[in-house]
């Protein structure tokens, strides 16, 4: 562009938006414009806003107090505000799970089985059912007696030998985790899925004519084809687990043990109404996910190193 | 490759970003919101002057008072003509639901016919109203839900002075700032126990406890004796189990002026006073009862709409909660005549205390256009004292000299007292304690009673190391107010 206005300096700027330069920033600032203002009127400004309650004291009605970095010392001295974050251990040992046994199906779903569409249909069923409903589905299905307790009786297990799924503190929280466990893998599935359909069919037939078997096939063809869809994921998995929520919220209302992050984020900025101190944990939250984020990426460009060459 | 790599990681962190953003946007968009709302109200001010401007020739021409009326000044029956159009919102979904709202408003419609009311019913009230509240566009009439009350004049219409309403009607001292009311109860509740007849009866009790250990030794009878659950404690709930604080000051100790005035002053508020009475008492009935299995099963997955029909049938012994709750337990199962009510399980100094109170309160939008306001103010002096809804709800009477519901036999010879408000000054001193402390008596502190109920069950706690714990944070919050300690 600076060359073409060295060139012909004179034009003014009615002629220069009528040429073709002219048309394709407009073109371009047109289509964006919408977009940005979308992005910034709905996310960056309600956060930047977010950052600047963090620093005051305040509720959401009536006068607000500067405290500078205070509340951000009370996010890491409180013991229930950063001692959730243990809990998120909890969700990420689920979300290992979660993804092992998504890719496991998803491997298989990839390769001709009986009925293959029913059984994906099946499993990415959880996923379109809404998080609330979800909640009140497991409320009752963990209650004594009721939906899991009788499966399992028919299993032969006997009631006084099974566990309070909700009420015992060394299980409520793999219950919940479950639950979401439950919700996801289908939908990280299919994603796999997806990725493991675009492997060129001919490279199987390659690799068995080499004699490689099916885990040799799946180690050296589907998980490097997979491999960006596969780091998404684990992305998505690990900084979901960090900022679970729903499962506890509607379950069991974050009582007993079972309040992560946001459940007691919700807690302080709601019923006790200490917005400040409640969007200084969200700015820690961000600030983890990014750090844990950066970790990952770090951690698997190691991994695929070989790849690479 | 290296493009696709770059655009994933992009996307990646863009998609986190908004995962994370996501918490916080919710209340940052209330906020801004509200502050939108403050900045245009400068052109609603303008606005309505136009609009009063064109009023007051209305009001010459129809020779009425340009001013709204006070409370007790206004008779409704001289504004049957009055042309508005209101809108009310609420809590009471159930009884938008079952067309109880709609019967009314029909009612009040036969008398004001003019008056349109639009009613809204909000499921998650404390919560919504309080959004609602900060945008300043929620309509005319709502119930006040968790403000301080420095801020009452800035979002609601006084309805009269202290002075004048409280020689009609009971309890309206809960929202008065400085003389003024900004709201008046739609009904009262009386904080006491709800209990199954038939059960007591087959349990083999005779006479209604009056102390915690006798409260306790009756729950022992109902499991040795019943199948029923002795106390169900409600705590998947949460609200439920909040529901306990109403009992502390007048029930407590007898003294009404303790829950506004004395109890933030107070150094230690969790101490054993030795004779079966005070705060330490009513926690501990909750402590003891789980740690000797008097309660449900599994107290993690109770369920508040089942438990209704529950305690109707027999199969619950008792609950702690306001009589609010008893008309719904009544309704909800084919033996009402054996839901009974009765005062709290503690006596001080030889007599039994209920502690009454206003439910919700009704109050005018400040910023609702004059007419609007005449109408509101017209439409709840009619729900206060035409519509009966605080006798249909088995609530105590609002209105001065009105009729009880039976249920409240049982309170005969109890001292029925209400809690006195803060003094001059310290209005703001409760709420600010609460949000302090994060112990929240009376204000959803639902937590701090699950609290006890698992420390209880699973043994994880002495009740003496709760109410120590209590007691630090109560005094760190006083320190870091600045509110003395007096007693």
């Amino acid at each position: 562009m600076t060359k073409n206005v060295s060139v012909n300096n004179k034009r003014t700027f009615g002629e220069w938006l009528r040429s073709r330069d002219g048309q394709k920033v407009l073109v371009m600032f047109a289509f964006l414009i919408l977009p940005m203002v979308l992005l910034m009127v709905f996310t960056y400004i309600p956060f930047a806003e977010m950052v600047r309650y963090s620093f005051y004291n305040m509720k959401y009605v009536g006068a607000r107090k500067f405290v500078g970095l205070k509340n951000y010392i009370k996010v890491f001295s409180r013991k229930d505000c950063f001692g959730a974050l243990k809990l998120s251990l909890y969700y990420m040992g689920g979300s290992v799970v979660q993804l092992t046994l998504a890719l496991y199906l998803a491997t298989i779903l990839s390769f001709k089985v009986k009925g293959g569409n029913l059984f994906k249909g099946f499993m990415f069923f959880p996923f379109l059912i809404n998080g609330i409903a979800i909640g009140f589905i497991f409320k009752f299905f963990y209650t004594r007696g009721f939906v899991f307790d009788t499966v399992l009786q028919w299993c032969g297990f006997e009631l006084d030998n099974l566990p309070y799924w909700l009420k015992d503190r060394s299980i409520n929280n793999i219950s919940l985790v479950g639950t979401s466990v439950w919700r996801y893998f289908g939908q990280n599935m299919v994603l796999f899925i997806g990725a493991i359909m675009s492997v060129d069919g001919e490279l199987y037939e390659a690799a068995m004519l080499d004699g490689a078997n099916r885990f040799q096939q799946f180690k050296y063809i589907i998980l490097p084809s997979i491999k960006t869809i596969f780091v998404l994921n684990v992305i998505l998995s690990i900084s979901g687990s960090l900022s679970a929520f729903e499962p506890p919220y509607v379950i069991t209302d974050g009582a007993n043990g079972t309040g992560t992050y946001f459940v007691v984020m919700h807690e302080i900025a709601h019923t006790q109404q200490k917005v400040g101190l409640a969007s200084a944990m969200a700015v820690v939250l961000l600030i983890i996910i990014f750090i844990v984020t950066i970790l990952q990426k770090l951690f698997f460009k190691y991994i695929f190193r070989n790849n690479e060459q | 490759m290296k493009l696709k790599k770059v655009l994933a990681l992009c996307l990646a962190s863009v998609m986190v970003f908004s995962l994370a953003a996501c918490g916080g946007t919710a209340e940052a968009v209330s906020e801004t919101a509200e502050e939108s709302a403050q900045s245009t109200e400068a052109e609603d001010t303008t606005a309505e002057e136009t609009q009063e401007e064109a009023e007051e020739v209305k009001a010459e021409a129809s020779d009425a008072a340009g001013e709204v009326p006070t409370y007790t000044q206004l008779d409704i029956s001289k504004y049957s003509d009055v042309e508005a159009s209101i809108k009310f919102l609420h809590h009471k979904t159930d009884r938008a639901e079952d067309g109880t709202m709609d019967k009314m408003v029909a009612q009040f419609n036969s008398e004001f016919p003019n008056i349109k009311v639009e009613m809204e019913a909000v499921t998650d009230y404390a919560e919504d109203s309080l959004l609602r509240l900060s945008t300043g566009d929620w309509g005319d009439v709502m119930f006040i839900p968790a403000v301080d009350k420095s801020d009452l004049a800035d979002y609601f219409m006084p309805l009269d002075t202290l002075d004048n309403l409280s020689q009609q009607l009971n309890f309206v001292d809960q929202w008065e700032y400085e003389g003024q009311c900004y709201g008046i109860p739609y009904m009262a509740n009386a904080q006491g126990v709800l209990y199954n007849k038939a059960v007591f009866k087959d349990a083999g009790i005779d006479k209604l406890p009056t102390t915690p250990s006798e409260f306790l030794d009756d729950l022992k009878l109902i499991k040795d004796n019943t199948d029923a659950i002795p106390l169900y404690t409600n705590y998947a709930a949460g609200w439920t189990m909040g529901a306990w604080d109403a009992y502390i000051g007048i029930v407590t100790n007898g003294d009404n002026t303790y829950m506004n005035q004395k109890f933030v002053h107070t150094a230690s508020p969790f101490t054993d006073p030795g004779d079966d009475t005070g705060i330490y008492n009513l926690y501990r009935i909750l402590y003891d009862a789980v740690a000797n299995g008097l309660i449900e099963d599994d107290y993690t997955t109770t369920d508040w709409e089942g438990c209704k029909g529950m305690l109707n049938r027999g199969e619950i012994g008792t609950m702690v909660l306001g009589s609010w709750a008893f008309a719904q337990m009544q309704e909800a199962g084919d033996t009402p005549e054996n839901v009974g009510y009765m005062p709290f399980p503690m006596t001080v100094g030889g007599k039994q205390y209920v502690a009454a109170g206003g439910d919700y309160n009704y109050c005018i939008n400040v910023k609702a256009s004059e007419e609007n306001k005449l109408a509101s103010l017209i439409f709840i002096k009619w729900m206060v004292e035409k519509s009966d809804w605080c006798f249909n709800e088995g609530g105590y009477t609002v209105v001065k000299g009105g009729k009880n519901p039976d249920m409240y036999a049982a309170f005969d010879g109890c001292e029925v007292t209400s809690d006195q408000p803060a003094k001059a000054g310290e209005e703001t001193y409760l709420n600010d304690m609460n949000a302090e402390s994060e112990l929240s008596f009376n204000a959803g502190g639902n937590d701090k009673v699950q609290r006890i109920v698992e420390a209880a069950a699973n043994g994880s706690e002495k009740l003496d190391d709760i109410y120590a714990d209590w007691t630090e944070k109560w005094n760190a919050a006083q320190e870091e107010l600045g509110i003395s300690v007096d007693f």
